[in-house]
């Protein structure tokens, strides 16, 4: 009994996309880039050679031309709408000087420098990528308001628990297979990882799952190619617990969590968050133990609800530790095939490859760079493109994105984190009570909402 | 038990004086705010420098009324926290809080004129809070103005131009924080607190020369 128990979770733990991935047609790469507007606007700054002068109600026009003159104007605009004069000075006139020398004269009622004023817009960043413009999900948790406070930093990783990572250029001395580090990483840093299921540390991607996973966390960003990643600034460790099939067992997924956890560099632990873009419709002790670990040591479980279109959530996101996340489609409704009910905490972009419904003319699915899924089927791990999934997979990442951006920015506890991104996730389909529905959880994540944390009578925006 | 001997040695002694007199004072101290929990999350301390001025007015005998502005602010970064007791979670972007109170007290001066001269006094304090914080551009402010209570009591040493003193209280006002941010955590509502200043003076007497204390008639022989 025991055994058959072993053989069915073992065959039902999958890539929560366990809808086959759906492969949109490949974005090519066009030219694009796309300006910052970040002001950049010092305090006090001015315009040279410009003075404003307001002059006292009893003074005639010949007196305001002999205060100009004397004051070294070299020319003045008289403003048609209210009393006063822009001076503009000989050259070589100083502001500074030209303030002091027109203060100073008692027909002048007050003299200033012709001060600069702005647009009063928060700090944005929006990448270069090419293809950028096609992230209508990166859109829809406000990455740009995200990335303007916070880009993610390399001590904080994510480790993906997945079908691998193309994360290096690697050829194995036995099999002679070559496995090609994808080409849009940019600085990404990769920690080292794990192979459970061949036993090595390559954890190398031999489907295309985990590389498009890892991709939305932390693909190359505003490096003039491709896409971008939610939290680019962070680090991936790749870990593989699903073969080329996308089925894994419980047994390497424990082994990759408690490896994800244990793993520390001069007596730090990286990792933060744990990804698992997977699921199974069965309960396990194993990987519920070492989810209890992880989150003892601090680490956040971030799992996918399943591609069931079912109203429960699978195992483990249905885990009161475990952050559950359901999908959404660019139009902000549940995706068809999104599992929901009361085990769910958040949605995230998932997609709808059948859809457009931001009008960009490509298929609302979540791209990323990965694999190209011809190439894998032939035994090539060497051909990459961008390519557009759909799934809570293509969810979950989002949200360990997001929680991998608030410890980037100091949040140091797993309850935090989760408190924070409830308090601010974009309330969807009438909230019930607690903020939550059994729909979309406590909403979409909005990690620029949640970055800024507490001030003394301010809390956070929504 | 010995502070309560001297008070009250020092209200025995209490001695009428002259109307009119009109000081004006420097004010520098410490300020510890009520919401000690809400200002330790944010500035590590809930305490500090604290400055300003004020004006008293005797209106008749030790009897007097003032009017002061001082100002305290302290800076420090936006946090996280989940709860009263839990990890209090540095997130670096600045906040700084500013309070001005204005205390309007009436009060006894119950030794006027002499060289020492302790004195109480309460009122209301009207004090304006000012929250500001900016989050990449963004802003994150908050402010607003209630009136509480406040209370002190002092001493004041000189009786010529120039005075010092050193004085300690107390004032609560509710209502203006407790709304958001770590202060609806902590349930904090009070921007008052407790204040120990030290104080210079120019005292001007504008009603004329106070006039001495009457000398006690000799006693009549009896025959």
């Amino acid at each position: 009994m025991l055994q058959r128990t072993a053989v069915a979770t073992a065959v039902a733990l999958t890539a929560a996309g366990s809808l086959p991935p759906v492969t949109a047609e490949e974005l090519v790469p066009r030219a694009s880039g796309q300006a910052s507007q970040n002001m950049a606007i010092a305090p006090g700054a001015h315009r040279e050679g410009e003075v404003i002068v307001a002059f006292r109600d009893a003074v005639d026009e010949a007196e305001m031309e002999r205060v100009l003159r004397s004051g070294r104007a070299a020319g003045a605009r008289r403003s048609r709408f209210g009393p006063r004069v822009l001076a503009q000075l000989e050259p070589g006139v100083s502001v500074a000087e030209a303030v002091d020398r027109f203060s100073a004269m008692p027909a002048v009622a007050w003299a200033e420098p012709n001060g600069l004023i702005w647009v009063e817009q928060a700090t944005t960043f929006a990448p270069n990528d090419t293809l950028y413009r096609f992230q209508w999900n990166l859109k829809q948790v406000n990455a740009e308001r995200t990335w303007g406070i916070q880009k993610g930093v390399s001590t904080v990783a994510v480790a993906v628990l997945d079908t691998g990572v193309a994360f290096e250029d690697y050829t194995d001395p036995v099999t002679g297979q070559a496995f090609r580090k994808a080409p849009d990483w940019g600085d990404t840093r990769f920690i080292p990882g794990y192979d459970f299921f061949n036993d090595d540390a390559h954890a190398n991607d031999d489907r295309n799952h985990g590389t498009h996973v890892a991709s939305t966390v932390a693909e190359g960003t505003n490096n003039a190619l491709g896409l971008a990643g939610l939290a680019f600034g962070c680090a991936i460790m790749p870990v593989k617990v699903l073969g080329a099939n996308g089925i894994g067992t419980f047994f390497a997924l424990a082994d990759g969590i408690d490896y994800a956890i244990g793993y520390s560099e001069n007596g730090v632990r990286p990792v933060k968050v744990i990804n698992l873009s997977l699921s199974s419709s069965g309960f396990n002790q194993t990987v519920k133990s070492a989810v209890d670990r992880a989150v003892a040591a601090g680490v956040l479980v971030v799992a996918a609800a399943g591609n069931n279109g079912t109203s429960s959530v699978n195992f483990p996101a249905d885990q009161p530790n475990v952050v559950g996340v359901g999908a959404l489609n660019a139009a902000k409704e549940k995706a068809w095939y999104s599992n929901s009910g009361p085990e769910l905490d958040f949605v995230a972009p998932g997609g709808d490859c059948d859809r457009d419904d931001d009008g960009d003319g490509a298929a609302d699915c979540v791209y990323q760079q990965t694999l190209r899924s011809s190439s894998v089927q032939a035994g090539r791990y060497d051909d990459f493109g961008y390519f557009g999934f759909q799934g809570t997979s293509m969810a979950t990442p989002h949200v360990s994105a997001a929680a991998a951006l608030l410890f980037s920015q100091g949040f140091t506890d797993v309850a935090s984190v989760r408190a924070a991104l409830e308090q601010t996730a974009e309330r969807l389909g009438g909230a019930a009570a607690g903020g939550r529905n059994d729909t979309f959880g406590y909403g979409l994540i909005q990690p620029a909402a949640a970055l800024p944390g507490y001030g003394f009578n301010v809390g956070t925006k929504k | 038990m010995k502070t309560y001997a001297t008070v009250a040695l020092l209200l025995a002694a209490a001695l009428p004086a002259a109307a009119g007199e009109l000081a004006a004072e420097v004010q520098v101290g410490y300020f510890d705010m009520a919401a000690k929990s809400s200002a330790k999350a944010l500035f590590d301390s809930s305490g500090g420098v604290t400055y300003g001025g004020a004006l008293r007015y005797t209106v008749w005998r030790g009897a007097f009324v003032s009017a002061g502005l001082r100002t305290f602010s302290k800076d420090g970064e936006r946090v996280f926290l989940l709860s009263q007791g839990g990890t209090i979670q540095k997130l670096g972007f600045p906040v700084s809080v500013e309070l001005q109170p204005i205390p309007l007290m009436a009060g006894y001066r119950f030794r006027h004129g002499q060289l020492i001269v302790p004195y109480a006094a309460i009122g209301a304090a009207i004090t304006s809070y000012t929250e500001t914080s900016t989050v990449a551009g963004e802003s994150f402010d908050s402010d607003g103005s209630k009136t509480g209570f406040i209370g002190a009591a002092g001493v004041e040493f000189g009786r010529g131009l120039f005075r010092v003193g050193a004085e300690l209280g107390y004032s609560t006002v509710s209502g203006v924080v407790g709304l958001g941010g770590v202060s609806q955590v902590y349930r904090e509502d009070d921007i008052g607190g407790f204040h120990v200043i030290g104080k210079v003076a120019v005292a001007f007497n504008l009603g004329g020369k106070p006039k001495p204390a009457p000398k006690p008639k000799p006693a009549k022989p009896k025959p």
